[in-house]
């Protein structure tokens, strides 16, 4: 199911004042969030943002691409590293 | 055989379920082709007219993506997911499924044919 568009994209207001205060100061920092639902809109474009994972910051580079997308789509939660005993087969 | 769109060459079948053999286009677009065009979609399409072929080609050229267009359409959309580094890519990469589906059991069509791993627990044991 998508969302409504009468809504408009799912933007976190926090986080897009902080962008909006760096678009006006020229600065270049990363900018730290857990709002991993925020869809990317056009103005995030150029930013750098540290995407929270339930562990770790993922850090991403925002690119034009990226718009409509959801920050979170970006930081992946699980990690797989193989069933036990694949390794044994390599040998 | 009449030929269309390239390569395709739909032949004995009525003329909707023919169009269907052109990558691209299904039940409603064929229904709809024979709409504008003025064809008889119950008839079959060796009986088509030149006439009425070129009528079906222009119609898929102006208002339809399909055959290798199409192709390279999707091609463009998955590999424009890779590049961005996305969770949909990551999962195109890996040839799993790529809207949430469970992989625990099923996903036969993203994972292919059944690896048997030796020593992993069957249904039957697990009971």
């Amino acid at each position: 199911m998508t969302r409504s568009s009468k809504k408009g994209p799912y933007v976190d207001e926090k986080l897009f004042r902080k962008v909006q205060k760096q678009n006006e100061t020229g600065s270049r920092e990363p900018i730290k969030t857990w709002a991993r639902a925020c869809t990317i809109v056009p103005e995030f474009i150029g930013r750098t943002f540290m995407i929270h994972n339930g562990k770790i910051f993922h850090k991403l580079f925002v690119t034009e691409d990226m718009v409509g997308h959801k920050l979170g789509e970006f930081a992946p939660t699980r990690m797989f590293r193989g069933h036990s005993g694949g390794a044994k087969k390599e040998a | 055989m009449p030929r269309l769109a390239g390569v395709d060459i739909p032949g004995e079948k009525i003329t909707v379920v023919a169009l269907q053999y052109i990558h691209g286009v299904g039940a409603k677009i064929a229904k709809d082709i024979c709409e504008k065009a003025g064809l008889d979609p119950q008839a079959r399409s060796k009986e088509l007219t030149e006439d009425q072929l070129s009528k079906i080609t222009s119609i898929l050229d102006s208002e339809y993506v399909i055959e290798g267009q199409l192709r390279r359409q999707v091609q463009q959309n998955v590999a424009r997911l890779k590049d961005i580094g996305s969770y949909r890519g990551l999962r195109h990469r890996r040839g799993l499924p790529v809207r949430g589906q469970r992989t625990k059991t099923n996903a036969r069509t993203r994972k292919g044919p059944r690896k048997t791993v030796a020593g992993k627990k069957s249904v039957k044991e697990m009971r």
